[in-house]
């Protein structure tokens, strides 16, 4: 990917370009800023037969689990909805035996991702997991889920995970820019680290900026332009998520989906309303605000609270002072290329 | 004069005496934030409130909906990364974490993952998330415990506590010596673990709750303190901020599920009216 190709295209695009059947594809985003509508967008393109990373698999992973796009699933943390008596997707799908699942501890997760993204074989892990069932019981990856190995410098024991790199990773961030730059700020969880060990990468965000926003700010970018495959600008497109100075989690809404949840004809129902009967986000706001009202929405989006800008300047940003000396040497330029004629610098040619 | 609380409330306030000032606190899901809040509004206000997803030193204005939550304050002190959260409390820079339970045996290991088989399960709990690091490397832990179980043995054991007991956590080699669960607060009472055994006992018992009463949600022969406590109540300024920065976990989630519920059907009624 060149940085400076422009990679702005529609979701349907980005998703239908970018995601194969059979991919293992995670989930950028930990928690808050839920790539929602990407994920929605994965669903309706009924992308079979995925292998899905979730560092926290909650939102993202009920919705999909339950499209029955999702043959594994590799997470720390699922949700449930409804306490004893209610249920979620991934343990109907468990109990169905049509998902296979490994569990990690959040750490173990994403030390795969760090190791994936410098380009590492394995991370060292830290060995209390050993005392655990995390350890002792292995899924579908068997022996490859932890391997211990002795220290070349002390002789310890070293638990270790595998590298991931993982084929797709879908993401949403609250801006970007036309090339790729995406930026991200908040609860920074293992979103970089995701984006960065995968291959391929789709990002969405709330807004796309102009190039100098970005140039001013560098320090919130955390996929650099030339790692970006496509760009797609949607708003509310982690509703009902949140996306740290954009707008609140719809507690409303998120409750809604939870219930649904809980039973298999539920969320079923939710999903055909929400997400099939839903074209794109545009679609999905006014089903939502021909719901619950233009000012449930209101409500939710974010009072400005600006980060104390950073101070990127510095004494001079040419060599040559104004009046046309150069600041070490002392000299012009038509006076340097004179005394380099005279040194005989120049090749003869 | 006596002040009127919950169990749930009372459960928050005792996990907040907790925290003392100048620790560094790793603060899980739901109960413990608002413990985190209380401790640092009434008594520990240098106490540095930290979450996994790379927040540190944060100030809950309003109870974060989880650990991930840069909404809930205006800014914070560091914002780093999930895997530089758990390295420095691999480096043995925290001084205590808070922890949810589900199933706990009797020496403190946890179960969250799973009730039945791991493979066919009856009911698929969250999974690890942050525990089973946290409960390893942080100097003490409290646990925490809603709903949870006092079991002979856990279905699925995602947590280390003093894994078969007496000195086997130390001898293990997998961890720093002396760490391990400090205390599980329950609605009933306060246990604590045995110095040698690592066994638990009850320590102190909430007011108005009998000793039998403990006993029978655990199903071996409960140690209890020769010197058994009650524990003691919560100030009415402690219950005060509870219900001022949490009304919702003062109400409880069912009449907090029920209230929420009725306010969206006459929201929606006068909507259709107008």
């Amino acid at each position: 990917m060149s940085q400076f190709n422009e990679k702005v295209m529609s979701l349907s695009d980005a998703v239908s370009q970018f995601v194969k059947e059979g991919d293992e594809l995670i989930i950028g985003n930990y928690t808050l800023c839920a790539c929602a509508e990407l994920v929605f967008e994965v669903v309706r393109q009924q992308k079979k037969h995925l292998t899905v990373y979730s560092q926290s698999g909650i939102f993202d992973v009920e919705v999909m689990v339950a499209a029955g796009i999702v043959d594994r699933l590799v997470t720390t943390y699922t949700m449930r909805s409804g306490g004893k008596s209610g249920g979620s997707a991934v343990e109907r799908a468990l109990q169905a035996r049509t998902l296979q699942l490994e569990d990690y501890t959040n750490y173990n997760y994403n030390a795969r991702l760090i190791a994936g993204m410098h380009g590492f074989n394995f991370m060292q892990v830290f060995e209390g997991v050993m005392a655990t069932d995390l350890y002792r019981i292995r899924g579908f990856m068997g022996d490859d889920k932890y391997r211990v190995i002795d220290c070349p410098y002390t002789g310890d024991k070293i638990l270790t995970v595998p590298a991931l790199n993982p084929d797709v990773c879908i993401i949403h961030v609250p801006r970007a820019d036309k090339f790729g730059n995406a930026q991200y700020w908040g609860a920074m969880g293992s979103v970089m680290a995701a984006a960065l060990a995968s291959k391929r990468i789709i990002v969405s965000c709330e807004e796309i900026v102009e190039h100098d926003v970005i140039q001013a700010s560098p320090h919130h970018t955390i996929i650099p332009a030339f790692r970006t495959d496509a760009v797609v600008e949607v708003p509310w497109g982690s509703h009902p998520t949140e996306v740290v100075g954009y707008y609140n989690m719809d507690r409303l809404a998120y409750g809604m989906f939870q219930g649904a949840a809980a039973t298999e004809d539920g969320l079923k129902t939710w999903l055909d309303e929400w997400v099939y009967g839903c074209p794109d986000r545009g679609a999905y706001m006014d089903k939502y605000v021909a719901t619950f009202g233009s000012e449930t929405l209101e409500n939710l989006r974010a009072k400005d609270y600006y980060s104390t800008p950073v101070n990127y300047g510095s004494a001079f940003t040419s060599p040559w002072k104004h009046d046309g000396t150069e600041r070490g040497m002392g000299v012009t330029l038509e006076e340097l290329e004179t005394i380099m004629e005279e040194r005989g610098l120049f090749h003869d040619c | 004069m006596t002040v009127k609380y919950t169990l749930n409330e009372l459960l928050i306030i005792v996990a907040a005496r907790e925290i003392h000032n100048d620790e560094n606190i790793i603060l899980g899901v739901g109960l413990p934030t608002v413990s985190g809040a209380l401790a640092k509004s009434l008594h520990a206000p240098n106490a540095n409130l930290m979450m996994e997803s790379g927040i540190f030193d944060f100030e809950p204005l309003v109870r974060p909906n989880h650990i991930a939550d840069a909404m809930s304050c205006r800014g914070f002190s560091c914002s780093t990364d999930l895997f530089t959260a758990f390295t420095t409390t691999y480096r043995g820079f925290v001084d205590v974490c808070f922890l949810g339970v589900a199933q706990v045996d009797k020496f403190g290991n946890l179960n969250t993952t799973v009730i039945g088989d791991y493979f066919n399960p009856d009911l698929r709990l969250p999974g690890s998330g942050g525990a089973a690091d946290f409960i390893s490397y942080s100097k003490r832990t409290v646990l925490t415990m809603r709903g949870g179980n006092f079991v002979n043995k856990l279905d699925y054991f995602t947590s280390p506590g003093y894994l078969e007991g007496g000195s086997a956590r130390d001898d293990s080699g997998l961890f720093p010596k002396g760490s391990g669960p400090s205390m599980l607060i329950s609605q009933k009472g306060i246990f604590r673990f045995h110095p040698e055994t690592k066994e638990i006992y009850l320590s102190e018992i909430h007011p108005g709750i009998a000793v039998d009463d403990v006993k029978k949600d655990v199903p071996w022969d409960l140690m209890i303190d020769d010197n058994l406590k009650i524990t003691e109540p919560p100030s009415a300024k402690e219950v005060a901020f509870i219900r001022k920065f949490a009304p919702t976990e003062s109400a409880g989630n069912a009449l907090a599920i029920e209230l929420a519920t009725a306010n969206i059907m006459k929201k929606m009624a006068a909507r259709q009216q107008s």
